[in-house]
């Protein structure tokens, strides 16, 4: 046991080292990182927000088909950070799992429920050998009948958490310590106050004075429960709000 | 099963629906429960469409098992069926069509057509034909091809037609939709016409009554028309 790291195939396959770590579940958390790019979700009083970077590398990619966030169901969308094929595989699954549960049960999947089950799919890929877990995160909105404005992430290692605000990609711990700091004087922010939180919080951590074609925002709110992407011109309203309020 | 029933489920299956008359003693129906008996409709119009149906629910062509159920289920935002047959099937027809639309429309990012809606109940109505006994009439906008009516047959034939009448009361109302169809209605005469053919429809066959329930469907949106018993138009023998 004191033999320190293993000659045997626990950092190829999900299985433990001696000292009880999961390499291959270490190695997914770092894949998050390749896709370079960081997101941010806040929960207010009665909307959630998840913000994220648009970054087109390519000048013949087509922009309006790039994209990280996904809707789930009418009323639940999510933003993916991490390795996009592996987050697109995630999301079509959470799709599923999400129309199979209004199918058997009747009613729409809450949140958390969304996320349980995803977390429990990423939790088998850790435990079965012959798959590897996905690179990817995801952060789940939505509005809880019960609860009201909800955010939930789960990871690769088949944890998930709900969350007041959070933060997820490259940038995770800044962008995390900023978010503690604003939590810690209040919490129970207005629509416009979410969006400049989840915004600045971007800017701040990465350094960049965004434009609205370098933004993604996807909103859900008490008055119209519906997974919202804000287009260019309602992003760009925000900006330039932000931007006069400093 | 002897071979009589056998040979009648058979013909059945085929088309044959005469074989249901009322003089067949209740045991011997072989109806799987709660049948609708029943007449339903889809009329394509200026615009939109309207679907409409019955609201009688029966048992064995003797026993009124409900009055007032809707017979219009909504599939999707602008996508509606009406239902014909065992109550039963059609019912869990309906959930996995709504189940396999609602995921399909999500994956796409739009709302789904009402060609995809109409294939959907298909596919499922053919492949386990032998298992079901359910019709469907699918009536619905969408933004590419605009109003648009199918027509399932319960074995899974899938047909677009203008305007389509299905169920037992049918039989009593082809001659005057024949006659009154006009194509490129307006709404109010659509209307009209489709509350005659349903008043004239329940007039004359025991297992449609109730209330008229009418549903239009424009690009606007989804609009619910029902029409009490007592104030369906009346006719010259009334």
């Amino acid at each position: 046991m004191s033999r320190g790291s293993s000659a045997g195939f626990d950092r190829h396959i999900t299985i433990f080292s001696p000292e009880g770590r999961l390499y291959q579940v270490e190695y997914a958390f770092k894949a998050i990182n390749q896709g370079g790019l960081t997101s941010v979700a806040v929960r207010g009083k009665d909307c959630a927000v998840v913000v994220t970077q648009k970054k087109v590398p390519d000048k013949l990619l087509d922009a309006s088909t790039v994209t990280h966030l996904f809707r789930i169901t009418e009323n639940i969308g999510c933003v993916m950070s991490g390795m996009t094929a592996d987050s697109r595989s995630q999301v079509q699954r959470a799709r599923y799992e999400a129309a199979n549960w209004k199918y058997k049960y009747g009613y729409d999947i809450p949140v958390d429920m969304l996320c349980k089950r995803i977390a429990d799919i990423s939790q088998v890929y850790t435990q079965n050998a012959e798959m590897r877990p996905l690179g990817c995160c995801m952060i789940v909105i939505g509005l809880d009948d019960e609860y009201g404005p909800q955010v939930y992430k789960c990871d690769p290692a088949g944890y998930y958490c709900g969350f007041k605000a959070t933060a997820a990609g490259v940038k995770q711990t800044e962008a995390t310590s900023f978010l503690e700091k604003k939590v810690k004087k209040k919490h129970d922010w207005t629509y416009e106050q979410t969006i400049e939180i989840a915004i600045s919080c971007l800017s701040m951590v990465l350094s960049i004075d965004f434009k609205p074609s370098e933004l993604e925002v996807g909103v859900i709110t008490a008055k119209d429960p519906r997974f919202r992407i804000l287009s260019e011109s309602e992003v760009d309203a925000n900006l330039v709000s932000l931007s006069e309020r400093d | 099963m002897n071979e009589a029933t056998q040979y009648k489920l058979k013909l059945e299956r085929l088309g044959y629906h005469q074989f249901r008359t009322m003089e067949r003693h209740p045991t011997n129906y072989l109806c799987k429960g709660v049948s609708t008996g029943t007449t339903i409709l889809a009329v394509k119009f200026n615009g939109g469409v309207i679907i409409g149906s019955d609201s009688r629910a029966s048992v064995g062509g003797s026993y009124v098992s409900s009055k007032v159920i809707n017979k219009l289920i909504q599939i999707h935002d602008k996508i509606f069926c009406c239902i014909a047959g065992s109550l039963a099937d059609a019912q869990a027809v309906t959930k996995m069509a709504k189940f396999q639309l609602s995921f399909h429309s999500i994956q796409m990012d739009s709302p789904p057509l009402v060609k995809a809606a109409a294939s959907v109940l298909k596919e499922l109505c053919y492949s386990n034909r032998e298992d079901l006994e359910a019709g469907f009439i699918t009536a619905g906008w969408d933004k590419k091809r605009g109003p648009q009516v199918y027509t399932v047959s319960m074995g899974g034939m899938l047909l677009s037609q203008p305007f389509t009448i299905g169920g037992s009361g049918s039989t009593y109302i082809y001659g005057y939709v024949d006659a009154k169809y006009k194509p490129d209605m307006s709404r109010e005469e659509c209307l009209q016409f489709a509350t005659n053919a349903l008043a004239l429809a329940i007039g004359r066959d025991n297992v449609s009554g109730g209330v008229a329930h009418l549903v239009v469907i424009t690009e606007g949106g989804v609009e619910h028309v029902v029409v009490p018993g007592e104030k369906l138009p009346k006719f010259h023998d009334e």
